[in-house]
């Protein structure tokens, strides 16, 4: 196992790293433009225009560890060593937990920073973002749930387009549903997302949404482990 | 050298780097409280500082960086992961609830609702699996590093209290922080220090058996999060209730605040003779 660490830091050392750099956009956003920190109105636009970017690059990137391993030879080789594929596969999600993880310590750490020096300023009023952080994050982590066992079945290229004919296909039918007001789910939708938006339900629901999306990581994971040599199978073609 | 004197100059080193690093809060309060860049960087570093110590250590006795615990060793040690995360926060519901419900204030808990609960503890999870990771800086040093050289030297009972002693002692400067700056008198940052470092030396026992008994310093890096925010979560459970201003149970809650956390020491070092006694031994 130590040897597939070694083999995923030496080819994705450098996605790794700028991890850290996509948590500090909100902070680079504003320190590129000018009055960016001293101007109170324009900071929180900076802030979240950044936070956006950020989220999305280190999405991005996290989605691009997958590439170079979508080889029929590694596929084969791989599943004959004793760790097997089920051994590599597991190595690749907790990397890229890793990378979601040092994405939100980055986030946290310059978003604490930036505090501080509009504190030395006399901005005292600026709040910190990192409670934005957090929900983020297993949004992202959702995400690279759905998108790995796609990549991994279909390959890097085939993998995005059958992933995005699927998510249209799922928000088709949700919006037809919706109109449509099919078994009331109008009503249930809107009344959930009223409830959202109470205190009382607030961290209720954050807190099955946060455990559900850890929960579905590890069934992609399983997921992955299932379709992995279907995948190598169509590999090269 | 024999390698009890490895051991022990690998220890003052860690122990002099991390200790160092520790008083720069004292010596740098200046400029700390005048600056919050400033403060914000030299926090970062000492939250880190065990981890760093560790990381120079091994660089400077050549040592290598081998053993350093940091597989996850998830799936065979899956329960040991759900023990660190549900350990601490029974032990502080057991220490804050339980005087108040013998002193019959139970109409004080009415946050603790199901839903309440559930939300919690769910939040709790949720975060302990994400944010829970910004404690390998501590982990990484005093579990990860000082107690593999400490052992040895010491043996499982001295490791347990010398190093739960340093890692108090380590915590010092944080204690008198507000004395330094003014507010609050010497006896009470010395009591904030005094009952800080009898929680750190029990609890630095569950610690080190968690690591030795998955060898990974993950569990315990759960574990320490837990003792973190199991506080927080319950006193946001409490301030739901309907506890007067001026409330005391008196004597009744600070007993209660070291009982548990002793019972869990004393549970956690029986196990840890226990399996030294059961484990082979190496010639």
């Amino acid at each position: 196992m130590t040897g597939l660490v070694y083999k995923e830091w030496k080819q994705n050392y450098w996605f790794i790293l700028s991890m850290l750099i996509c948590g500090a956009f909100p902070l680079l956003f504003l320190l590129s433009e000018k009055n960016g920190i001293s101007d109170p109105a324009h900071i929180n636009d900076g802030r979240s225009l950044g936070l956006i970017i950020g989220f999305l690059l280190a999405g991005g990137i996290q989605t691009m560890v997958l590439k170079g391993d979508d080889r029929k030879l590694w596929g084969y080789w791989i599943t004959s060593t004793s760790d097997g594929f089920k051994g590599f596969l597991r190595v690749k999600y907790e990397m890229i937990f890793g990378m979601v993880l040092l994405f939100l310590f980055s986030l946290q750490m310059f978003d604490e920073l930036f505090c501080a020096i509009a504190a030395d300023i006399g901005l005292t009023e600026v709040g910190d973002i990192s409670n934005i952080g957090l929900p983020l994050i297993f949004f992202q982590l959702l995400l690279r749930a759905i998108d790995i066992p796609f990549t991994l079945r279909y390959g890097n290229k085939k993998g995005s387009l059958i992933k995005l004919i699927y998510s249209l296909v799922f928000a088709i039918i949700l919006s037809a549903m919706v109109l449509t007001n099919f078994c009331n789910i109008s009503v249930i939708l809107f009344d959930a997302y009223e409830k959202l938006f109470t205190g009382d339900h607030l961290s209720l629901l954050f807190g099955v949404f946060a455990v559900s999306v850890l929960v579905i990581y590890y069934l992609s994971y399983r997921i992955s482990c299932r379709v992995y040599l279907k995948g190598v199978e169509q590999y090269d073609h | 050298m024999t390698t009890k004197k490895a051991n022990a100059k690998r220890l003052a080193i860690y122990l002099l780097i991390v200790f160092a690093f520790s008083i720069l809060l004292i010596i740098l309060r200046k400029p700390i409280s005048s600056s919050e860049t400033f403060y914000f960087f030299i926090a970062e570093l000492f939250c880190a500082s065990p981890a760093v110590a560790s990381l120079i250590t091994r660089t400077v006795t050549k040592e290598g960086f081998r053993d350093m615990k940091l597989h996850l060793n998830l799936s065979r040690n899956f329960r040991w992961y759900l023990l660190a995360f549900a350990l601490p926060l029974i032990c502080f519901s057991a220490s804050k609830l339980i005087p108040i419900i013998i002193s019959g204030h139970s109409d004080w808990l009415s946050g603790f609702t199901f839903g309440n609960i559930l939300a919690v503890i769910l939040m709790l999870a949720a975060q302990s699996a994400v944010s829970s990771v910004s404690l390998l800086g501590e982990e990484l040093g005093w579990r990860g590093y000082m107690n593999q050289k400490m052992e040895p030297l010491l043996g499982t009972v001295g490791t347990c209290l010398f190093g739960g002693v340093v890692w108090g002692l380590w915590h010092f400067p944080i204690d008198i922080a507000n004395y330094l700056e003014g507010y609050g008198t010497l006896s009470n940052s010395l009591e904030t220090a005094f009952g800080r470092l009898i929680l750190l030396v029990c609890f630095g026992v569950f610690l080190m058996w968690l690591t030795k008994k998955t060898n990974s310093v993950f569990p315990a890096v759960v574990a320490h999060f837990m003792f973190n925010m199991s506080q927080t979560a319950l006193m946001s459970l409490l301030s739901q209730g309907n506890i007067p201003e001026n409330a005391d149970l008196g004597m009744i809650a600070s007993v209660f605040e070291y009982v548990t956390m002793i019972l869990l020491a004393v549970g956690f070092m029986t196990l840890l003779l226990y399996e030294r006694k059961k484990a082979p031994k190496t010639p």
